[in-house]
């Protein structure tokens, strides 16, 4: 099913992206051809076939559960858009 | 006389250790052949003059004085700006990071800078790794050095092209898709995609965390070996690095005027149907008389699931991994920011929607569509099971071949600006790139000469997962032959 305007534009709102309409309207000609190309997986039977998995990151490693100092939190802090001492200031949350 | 920017990694390191000159008169030297083409290839976002200078005198004062040396003191190197330098501004070629320095570095700079490399700059890149041309950068294109009204490939671009005209003996990119592999060939040099797990990501900025895969550029194959030494090794901070201490680079046997008798070198079937540009088709044809006249046989592999599927499934899978990777990107911790927003959803639609180029969004909005709950079963699990299917193919290939000789690109590198209508055609150039990332494999690029256009022409060595060094033994025998690549002239 081909997507519209409305949907390439929802899509796009999930994902934090506001698009003008000279982007929105190549958005929903990219997406378009996008899904046409994977809806060819539709051609094959992969009722039992798993998930791919690498055969060496089957197993989850694992190590000491040890604390390390990290000692670098002014130069994160310094990079914040807003903040103050060891906050991070962000816009209202809570839309009006 | 050769100057001091043509010589390779271990010409570097011998000379330095000899005191014939020093790692100020080598960076020096590359710093300046770097600046003589820049105007024209522009492969560069960020040069690191003053401390790779300061880097270079602290390696001479170690000389002066006979302390121990790493393996690769003294050796310019340049970094694709998706790696993470502390301090250094690491943009991964967008504008969301354009000013960003890292708090940290990736393992892959702590290796190197340990053993001694002296940090020239920064490369440009396609945003996020996304792009086949270097030209999504948000920093403008990069040139081929070849000729500089050509793309030099993606998305690692700049590195690739950096090290074809001289400006450093080695460098290192990210393959995602084919972004190691793809420019290398388009700029004459070696480039090694290593086996998934073989070299820390960590610090590198992601696209698809379970395709890419940082590796090096070389004008030689003894100094791919040098610098795969160094980088392989087993990382505790990337879940996904396998600890492969036993494979040694370093370690090659000489076999004599057949030094490739016994191996089993396979071309794909379903590739031989699709066309080529004549000179990569006749390069692929010279290639098999040399196999043979070193002792190879020449095998054939069947990969239909490969030929027919894998271009789709790559884009799904990546596009959704990139969509989750880049969700991080929000305006409040780090990089570009607004100040004018209402609240904070529209502070993360104005960060995102400025600071991220059209085919980053491209690629984030068909993520967010494949993995939505409505579609997700349809589409990404779906290519999930298609990729274990590739995977498998390639595995039985493997079972009675040693590795597959197979094109890079379909053709040669076209002009810059020049692009599809249609972004998926541009995609399925990639063909014969991605299925490698698909499986995890390593996949080794390389230049069997020049076009009588005076572009060079490269093809790509393809095995089995943790086969890299089989394949650089390989290459190292082709290189006899084929001849070590050429400095390109960079626009001069």
């Amino acid at each position: 099913m081909k997507l519209g305007s409305d949907d390439v534009r929802a899509i796009a709102a999930e994902a934090r992206l506001s698009l003008t309409d000279t982007e929105l309207a190549g958005a929903v000609r990219y997406i378009n051809n996008f899904l046409d190309m994977v809806d060819r997986f539709k051609e094959l039977d992969l009722k039992n076939v798993e998930p791919f998995c690498f055969a060496e990151t089957n197993v989850c490693p694992l190590r000491e559960d040890l604390p390390a100092a990290f000692t670098r939190s002014e130069e994160i802090l310094a990079d914040r858009a807003d903040g103050t001492g060891a906050f991070f200031k962000v816009p209202r949350i809570m839309e009006e | 006389m050769m100057e001091l920017y043509e010589l390779g990694v271990r010409e570097i390191v011998e000379g330095i250790r000899e005191k014939r000159f020093s790692a100020l008169e080598v960076f020096d030297e590359c710093l300046g052949r770097a600046l003589a083409c820049e105007g024209k290839v522009s492969a560069l976002i960020t040069a690191t003059a003053d401390t790779g200078r300061a880097h270079a005198r602290q390696i001479d004062g170690y000389v002066a004085k006979g302390e121990p040396l790493g393996p690769l003191a003294g050796v310019p190197v340049i970094l694709k700006d998706n790696i993470c330098t502390h301090g250094i501004r690491t943009t991964a070629g967008s504008r969301i990071l354009g000013r960003w320095a890292p708090p940290y570095s990736a393992t892959v700079w702590d290796l190197l800078s340990s053993a001694g490399a002296v940090l020239l700059g920064k490369s440009n890149m396609d945003e996020f790794a996304m792009g086949n041309t270097c030209g999504t950068s948000a920093f403008g294109p990069t040139a081929n050095p070849w000729d500089v009204s050509r793309v030099p490939g993606g998305s690692s671009g700049g590195s690739a092209a950096s090290v074809a005209a001289g400006y450093v003996p080695f460098a290192l990119g990210s393959d995602t898709g084919g972004s190691i592999r793809q420019p290398a060939s388009y700029c004459g040099i070696f480039g090694l995609k290593p086996t998934y797990g073989l070299v820390s990501r960590y610090g590198l900025i992601a696209y698809g965390s379970s395709l890419d895969q940082i590796g090096p550029f070389t004008r030689s194959v003894e100094d791919m070996e040098l610098i795969m030494h160094v980088l392989a090794r087993h990382d505790p901070k990337d879940s996904t690095s396998v600890d492969k201490s036993e494979i040694d680079f370093t370690r090659r046997e000489s076999k004599g005027e057949k030094p490739l008798k016994g191996k089993r070198v396979a071309l794909v079937k379903e590739f031989q149907d699709f066309t080529l540009d004549p000179p990569i088709a006749d390069a692929i044809k010279r290639l098999i008389r040399i196999f043979e006249e070193m002792g190879a046989e020449i095998a054939q592999v069947s990969l239909p699931t490969v030929a027919r599927y894998a271009v789709a499934c790559y884009y799904a899978i990546a596009a959704s991994e990139a969509h989750t990777n880049l969700a991080r990107f929000d305006g409040v911790r780090y990089g570009y920011t607004v100040t004018t927003a209402a609240g904070l959803r529209d502070m993360f639609e104005e960060v995102r929607s400025k600071g991220f180029g059209a085919e980053v969004k491209s690629r984030i909005i068909a993520g967010t569509c494949l993995t939505e709950p409505v579609r997700s079963e349809e589409y990404y699990v779906a290519a999930t099971r298609v990729r274990t299917l590739i995977a498998e193919e390639f595995r039985k290939a493997f079972e009675n071949v040693d590795c597959i000789l197979q094109p890079v690109t379909p053709s040669l590198p076209g002009k810059i600006g020049e692009s599809d209508e249609d972004a998926m055609k541009g995609y399925e150039s990639d063909l014969y790139t991605l299925p490698v990332n698909m499986a995890g494999l390593p996949g080794f690029s390389f230049c069997t000469g020049y076009s009588d256009s005076g572009l060079p022409v490269g093809l790509q060595l393809v095995g089995p997962r943790w086969s890299d060094k089989n394949l650089l033994n390989m290459g190292f025998e082709l290189e006899k032959v084929l001849g070590a690549p050429k400095i390109a002239r960079g626009g001069n």
